[in-house]
């Protein structure tokens, strides 16, 4: 809002200079944002919050200078009073829902011309185009007082009448702006006998507006219904000065004299006479009560601050709030122009903000109780620290991706409930094209993070996210299913810090070693890997991850398929895991072992296997026998290539066998280190490479 | 003793000649490489040995002090000596240059390039958005606060009704709002955990609630459709504005520094009576305005920085949660950890925050 320094000092002579004022203003909660100098005055540009529209004039704004300079050198505008009639056929009110007042003057023999220099400068300096006599007042008065009013050219009105109602479906308007518009039976329109000549409170119509033929003018200043005014300024996508003042609430009680001042401004510079007024008021304004005992002590209780109920008394006047003594109470009379004040908490906020929210003092409050992490908190903090650790960026992803998602991706088992129809959440529009849909999965994220990042040309990369996905449920509340998840992205080569050449690619087992790394952060763990086929990822290059038997995740190599899709050159591996499980699930407990006593026989062998025989295969069928002195089975190395067929690979395995009572004889071991190679040729069919 | 002098005359003179070639490494010696070092070591060795040896000519020269006249023996003896001492010393001495000298040039051969990278893997970085809840939350933790966080797809009750944004209200008639085809809300702002958090614990209570927020932005410089709250809420019996002023006035003090000033302006919030807006004093110039000669930036050099939003609850968002706004009252502030981040790191689009280039990901610790 635009405020002239001039205009206020002509309203209230405080003799404060504009800095000050613009200091007092601000300390009131009228942040004045800048100030424009000019030749001969100084414009305040002053943000105001919504519940404020009582200061989008300059009668508001001098109400608050006066109460914050403690100033009472106040000259409120009042204009020559002019007389009403008693003829109220000429306005009708239908729909006095939406129209709470309407009042109508008409003033005839008017000229239209050009406004005088002082009324157009004033105008322009506060951003208002000069348009003519009458129409720059009606937009003077607004600025002056806070109303908004339309003139019409009388003669342009079929039988020279006024109905108030709402529009019929399918009646249209050609606006001011000469803009056709469809209206519907949700919008208020002023209308003559026949037809809609202006939208209520929003703009004038093109065909009944002031013309330089205009003789005779109907000045309208009315009150509408807020919501009505705010939603369909939204249906028309139309907002004016007019709609944005009414839709937060002009002064019901201010009709008349806003009214008076146009008719007395119009008559001194456009000639004419006053003729007929006509109020009508079918809903009476009822200014709310505010009872309170102790008002002083109450700004106290909330603001720490010691105001005197002199101080209170003489603020809240200045403000415009009237109060009285009743039953040993005092009750506190909400202005008209204040549809922002209800409760005593309201008073006490008007009372802290003129005294000034500076002269609040600074405590903290005293301590009573530890303060807390939430549950997991801590555990996650080393699981982001410990993978930043081993080179994993964090991304954040929006929540939002696009449907063209849908079925690409398996999802972490449980997450969605198969029986319900729309089995993901889905917004009703969206802000980023085509991302409806409340993501399941954060590897689309994270995906086309892996994107950004190669048209960067940055091509080794490792991600990691936390984040939540969700799913339609069945629950109580019908609210959906929120799960946070983690996931990896990696792609390219190991590098080194500082290092441009690359230390060799990345494979699985890196990928397999990063979700290992994130748990053992977490303290979780064992995890169960197994070969798995997956949507999204690659066939013989993916598996599952289990804990205690329950799959919680997915990792492999991103198939071909979403590889081309995202026109990848290079393979990209990714994993997502059921966070939120893993962190609801024990924490592995730490039991002390015994050093053992007497030292260990260690036999390394390398077993010539078919490919689909697996580690986990090796170990599974060793420790079914339960083999006497073999204490555990470690891995040394894989072999495939040369010397060994192309459906089989070498595995080297290392054989501890130990016992807890004596030094192991070198016999002893063979003659079970024997059985367990059988063994393992019976059930394996692994044979010694060597 | 006349003859016996000019031989030994002689042999100096023999040896100074000899010598020189040593004396020329002095001189020279930018000139000689390692090996020639070595060699030439070698060689002054071979040279000692032959000039200082039992078989030496020096050593010979005892020889003829029996044929020195019988008064002169000392004299010629001091004379062997001298001779001697002088050879002895002037071996001594380019070999210790030349020891010298080898061993700088095998130091220099060996040289490290300290300035070479460190070995170490290449870490990552935490988002920066998660660096600065971090330390905020610890911050808060310290002063006695739970940290909570809840659900992100709520109900209108808890979005806006609990908030005293009743239906019909402007703020939740606005566009801002994303919905689900079910008719749910996305949070438009954390106080949904304020909420809940108050419905479980009752009062008194004082809870830190982080968490992503969604609103009908569409993406520019300075806006994107989700981005991170935090909130607080202090309930208690005599909870004050001054607490309010006290509480957001230290956590900024332990995050910029122990000069930094706060200021409340008054201002509009549906679920906050009194309420205020919380600007601190800029970081950049300490709220000069100006940093470097020129406007600073983070303040616009106005040397406040907007930061939030704040009040005193208000007692229908109390009564919302069943405590009762006659017996106990509250703060509540909040802010945007993009636009803070945005400040810390004069960072002009927070669009970046969400494209995870590892450029910009790399850049913060
Ligand atoms: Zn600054």
């Amino acid at each position: 809002m635009l405020i002239s320094y001039n205009w206020l000092q002509e309203l209230e002579n405080n003799g404060l200079s504009p800095a000050e004022l613009a200091e007092k203003l601000t300390s009131a909660g009228l942040t004045v944002e800048g100030i424009d100098e000019r030749t001969d005055d100084f414009i305040f540009d002053i943000d105001l919050t919504s519940n404020r529209p009582d200061c989008l004039s300059h009668l508001g704004v001098s109400r608050e200078v006066r109460a914050a300079a403690a100033s009472d050198l106040i000259v409120e505008p009042h204009p020559q009073e002019f007389r009403e009639s008693a003829n109220s056929s000429l306005v009708k009110i239908e729909a006095a829902d939406l129209c709470h007042r309407f009042t109508s003057r008409i003033i005839k023999n008017v000229k239209i011309g050009p406004s005088p220099d002082w009324l157009k400068n004033r105008l322009e300096s506060l951003g208002e185009r000069s348009i003519n006599n009458v129409a720059d007042i009606t937009n003077y008065v607004m600025l002056e007082l806070g109303q908004p009013m339309h003139a019409f050219d009388l003669s342009k009105l079929a039988q020279n009448r006024i109905v108030v109602r709402r529009a019929k479906t399918g009646e249209t308007i050609k606006t001011l702006d000469e803009v056709e518009r469809k209206l519907d039976d949700s919008m208020l329109a002023i209308c003559d006998a026949e037809k809609p000549v202006a939208v209520a409170g929003i703009m004038g119509g093109f065909d009944s507006s002031i013309s330089e033929a205009t003789t005779d003018v109907l000045l309208e200043v009315a009150y509408f219904d807020r919501a009505s005014i705010r939603a369909t300024s939204r249906t028309l996508n139309l907002a004016t000065e007019a709609s944005y003042r009414f839709e937060r609430g002009v002064d019901i009680e201010n009709l008349k004299r806003a009214s008076d001042r146009a008719t007395g401004l119009i008559i001194e510079l456009a000639g004419g006479d006053a003729a007929e007024f006509v109020d009508v008021y079918p809903r009476r304004f009822e200014a709310k009560l505010i009872r309170s005992n102790d008002l002083s002590s109450s700004v106290k209780r909330l603001t720490g601050l010691d105001v005197s109920d002199k101080e209170i008394e003489r603020i809240l006047t200045a403000l415009g709030i009237e109060s009285r003594s009743d039953e040993g109470e005092r009750v506190y009379i909400a202005p008209s122009w204040r549809h922002d004040i209800e409760i005593e908490e309201d008073l006490v906020e008007e009372v802290a903000r003129i005294v000034g929210y500076d002269k609040i003092e600074d405590r903290i409050p005293p301590a009573t109780s530890s303060g807390s992490y939430q549950p997991w908190e801590l555990r996650k903090k080393s699981l982001r620290q410990t993978l930043a650790n081993h080179g994993f960026d964090e991304a954040i992803s929006y929540s939002f991706i696009d449907t063209k998602h849908d079925e690409v991706f398996d999802l972490i088992p449980g997450l969605v409930d198969d029986s319900i129809t729309d089995k993901f959440i889905s917004l009703r529009d969206s802000i980023i094209e085509g991302s409806t849909r409340m993501r399941p999965t954060l590897l689309p994220g994270l995906v086309d993070a892996v994107r950004v990042n190669f048209n960067q040309q940055n091509r080794d990369l490792k991600l990691f996210e936390i984040g939540k996905v969700f799913a339609a449920s069945r629950s109580e509340t019908g609210l959906p299913t929120e799960r946070e998840l983690l996931a990896i992205a990696m792609t390219g080569s190991e590098m080194l810090a500082e290092k441009a050449f690359a230390v060799r690619p990345l494979d699985f087992y890196d990928l397999k070693g990063a979700v290992e790394i994130a748990l053992d952060a977490i303290n979780i763990g064992p995890l169960e890997f197994q070969a798995a086929d997956c949507k999204h990822l690659e066939k013989g290059k993916s598996a599952s991850v289990a804990l205690d038997g329950r799959v919680v995740g997915y990792l492999g190599f991103l198939n071909s398929e979403i590889a081309a899709r995202y026109k990848f050159k290079q393979p990209v591996m990714v994993a997502e895991l059921d966070l939120q499980t893993l962190l609801e699930a024990s924490e592995t407990q730490v039991f002390y072992q015994p050093l053992p006593k007497f030292p260990a026989i260690v036999r390394d062998v390398s077993l010539l296997i078919n490919r689909k025989v697996s580690f986990f295969d090796i170990k599974t069928a060793i420790r079914s026998k339960n083999f006497e002195l073999l204490k555990k089975i470690e891995y040394v190395d894989v072999y495939e290539g040369k010397g060994v067929a192309d459906d089989e690979r070498s595995l080297t395995v290392r054989l501890i066998y130990r016992s807890s009572e004596r030094t192991l004889l070198e016999e002893e071991v063979e003659t079970v280190h024997q059985k367990v190679l059988t063994h393992l040729g019976e059930t394996c069919n692994a044979r010694l490479r060597f | 003793m006349i003859e016996q002098i000019a031989k030994l005359e002689k042999i100096r003179e023999a040896f100074n000649q000899e010598f020189e070639r040593f004396l020329d490494f002095d001189a020279n010696r930018t000139f000689f490489s390692l090996t020639d070092a070595e060699l030439l070591k070698k060689e002054l060795s071979d040279f000692r040995i032959k000039k200082t040896g039992k078989k030496s000519e020096i050593a010979g020269l005892n020889r003829f002090i029996g044929q020195v006249e019988q008064e002169h023996r000392a004299e010629f003896g001091k004379m062997i000596q001298s001779l001697s001492s002088d050879v002895l010393h002037a071996i001594d001495s380019v070999e210790k240059k030349l020891d010298e000298f080898i061993l700088n040039s095998k130091i220099e051969r060996e040289r490290l390039d300290v300035t070479l990278p460190g070995r170490r893997p290449r870490v990552g970085h935490l988002h920066p958005i998660t660096l600065l809840r971090q330390k905020i939350e610890d911050i808060f933790v310290s002063l006695g606060y739970a940290i909570e966080d809840d659900r992100e797809i709520e109900t209108d009750y808890y979005n806006f009704d609990a908030l005293n944004i009743p239906e019909g209200h402007p703020a939740r008639e606005s566009q801002d709002t994303f919905y689900t085809t079910d008719g749910f809300a996305l949070r438009s702002q954390t106080s949904t955990v304020q909420i809940r958090a108050m419905e479980r614990r009752g009062a008194p209570l004082r809870i830190i609630a982080p968490g992503r927020v969604f609103r009908r932005d569409t993406p520019d410089m300075t806006h994107t459709p989700m981005f991170h709250q935090i909130e607080g809420l202090c309930v208690d019996k005599g909870i004050t504005m001054a607490h309010l002023k006290g509480t957001v006035h230290e956590w900024l003090r332990r995050l910029f520094g122990k000069d930094t000033e706060i200021r409340l302006r008054p201002s509009y919030f549906p679920f906050t009576e009194p309420s205020a807006e919380f600007d601190f004093s800029c970081f950049k110039c300490g709220g000069t305005g100006i940093f470097e000669n020129d406007r600073c930036r983070p303040c616009k050099g106005s040397g406040w920085i907007e930061l939030g939003g704040s009040g005193m609850v208000h007692p229908n968002v109390l009564r919302a949660c069943n405590v009762d706004p006659t017996v106990y009252s509250g703060f509540a502030f909040g802010f945007g950890l993009e636009r803070m981040c945005s400040l810390m790191y004069s960072l002009d689009d927070i669009r970046l925050m969400f494209e995870n280039d590892v450029r910009f990901l790399d850049q913060f610790r």
